[in-house]
C-alpha cells in the first residue's frame, strides 16, 4: 500500500512543478504577448523534463518492490 | 486473414495493447504506408502557382512549422537538418495517432521508441562529427579547455576525464530519457483508457472520452521528441560557431 502512496507523492510533486512552469510561462506571455513564440519552446522543454521525473518514478518503482 | 493477422499481432491478451514483433512490424509498415501515400498524393498539383490540394497545404504548413522550430533553436544553419527532423515528426506523430483508430500503436512499444532514440542520438553524433571532425567532437565531450600554464595543465589532466565520463554517460542517458518519455506517455494513455473502460462496465466505453486528450498527447509528444533532437543538435553544432565568432571578433 505504501508503494502506491509513494507514487501519489511523486505525482503531487510533478503536479506542483508543472503548475509552476505553466504559471511562469503564462505570466511572461501575458506581460509580453509578442514573446509567446519565444516562450513556448523553453516551456515545452521544461515540461518534458519535469514529466520525465514522474515517468522514471513510475517505471523504476515497480522494479523496487518486485523481489 | 485480417482477423487472424490482427490477433497474432497482439502478444498477450492482458491489457490487449502489447505487440509481438510481427505486430510491431505490421503497425510500422502501416505508418510508413500512410506517410508515403499522403506524400505521393501531395505531389499532385505542385506545378500550379497556388496549391489547391489540401494535403499539399497541410504538408506545407507542417514544413513551415518545423522549419520555424529548427531555425529558432539551432540557428540559421538549422535548415540543413530539416529532412531528419521532419521525418522524426511524421513517423512519431502518425505512430501515435494510429492508436486512435486501431487497438494499439507502434510507439506504445519500448523497443520501437528505443530504436527511434538511438537513431536520433546517433544522428546527433554524426552531425557533430561532420561539423567538427572526429577529434573535435570528442574534445567537445571533454569540457572547456583550461588556460595555459602548469595550473591549467594539471586541471586538464584531473578534471577533463571526469567531465568526459559524465558527458558520455549523459549522452547514453539521453537515449533512455527520449525513449522512456515517449513510451510512458503513449502507453500510459492506453492504460488510462483501459482503466476508464472498466468504470463503464460491459457496454459503455467511457475511455472514448479520453480520445481528445490522447490526440493532444500525440501532438505534444511528437513535438517534444523533435524539439529535444533539435536542442541536442544545437548543443553539438553550435560550439564551434560561437568559438569562431569570438576569434573573428578578436581578430578585428
Amino acid at each position: 500500500m505504501s508503494h502506491v502512496l509513494g507514487l501519489g507523492i511523486a505525482a503531487l510533486g510533478v503536479g506542483i512543478g508543472l503548475g509552476l512552469i505553466g504559471y511562469g510561462a503564462l505570466t511572461g506571455m501575458s506581460r509580453q504577448p509578442e514573446a509567446i513564440g519565444k516562450l513556448q519552446t523553453p516551456m515545452l522543454i521544461a515540461l518534458a523534463f519535469v514529466e520525465l521525473v514522474f515517468l522514471l518514478t513510475v517505471f523504476v518503482a515497480p522494479g523496487s518492490f518486485i523481489k | 486473414m485480417g482477423e487472424g493477422l490482427l490477433s497474432t499481432t497482439i502478444a498477450s491478451a492482458k491489457g490487449g495493447h502489447t505487440l509481438s514483433f510481427l505486430g510491431l512490424a505490421v503497425y510500422f509498415v502501416l505508418v510508413l504506408l500512410i506517410i508515403l501515400a499522403t506524400m505521393a498524393y501531395a505531389r499532385k498539383g505542385l506545378d500550379k502557382r497556388i496549391f489547391y490540394n489540401p494535403i499539399t497545404q497541410c504538408y506545407e504548413q507542417l514544413y513551415l512549422f518545423i522549419e520555424n522550430m529548427c531555425v529558432g533553436i539551432i540557428g540559421p544553419h538549422g535548415r540543413k537538418y530539416m529532412p531528419m527532423i521532419l521525418t522524426f515528426w511524421l513517423v512519431i506523430f502518425l505512430g501515435n495517432v494510429v492508436a486512435l483508430f486501431m487497438p494499439t500503436s507502434p510507439t506504445a512499444d519500448l523497443s520501437f521508441n528505443l530504436a527511434m532514440a538511438l537513431v536520433s542520438i546517433g544522428y546527433v553524433q554524426f552531425e557533430g562529427i561532420r561539423t567538427h571532425g572526429f577529434w573535435g567532437h570528442l574534445r567537445h565531450f571533454a569540457g572547456p579547455s583550461f588556460g595555459p600554464g602548469a595550473f591549467g595543465f594539471v586541471l586538464a589532466i584531473f578534471i577533463s576525464p571526469v567531465i568526459f565520463t559524465i558527458e558520455v554517460i549523459s549522452e547514453i542517458m539521453k537515449n533512455v530519457s527520449l525513449s522512456l518519455r515517449l513510451f510512458g506517455n503513449i502507453s500510459g494513455g492506453h492504460e488510462a483508457v483501459l482503466a476508464m473502460d472498466k468504470l463503464g462496465g460491459e457496454w459503455v466505453p467511457i475511455g472514448a472520452f479520453l480520445m481528445p486528450i490522447k490526440l493532444l498527447t500525440c501532438v505534444v509528444q511528437a513535438l517534444i521528441f523533435t524539439l529535444l533532437t533539435c536542442v541536442y543538435i544545437s548543443l553539438v553544432t553550435q560550439h564551434e560557431h560561437d568559438h569562431g565568432h569570438h576569434e573573428t571578433e578578436a581578430a578585428h
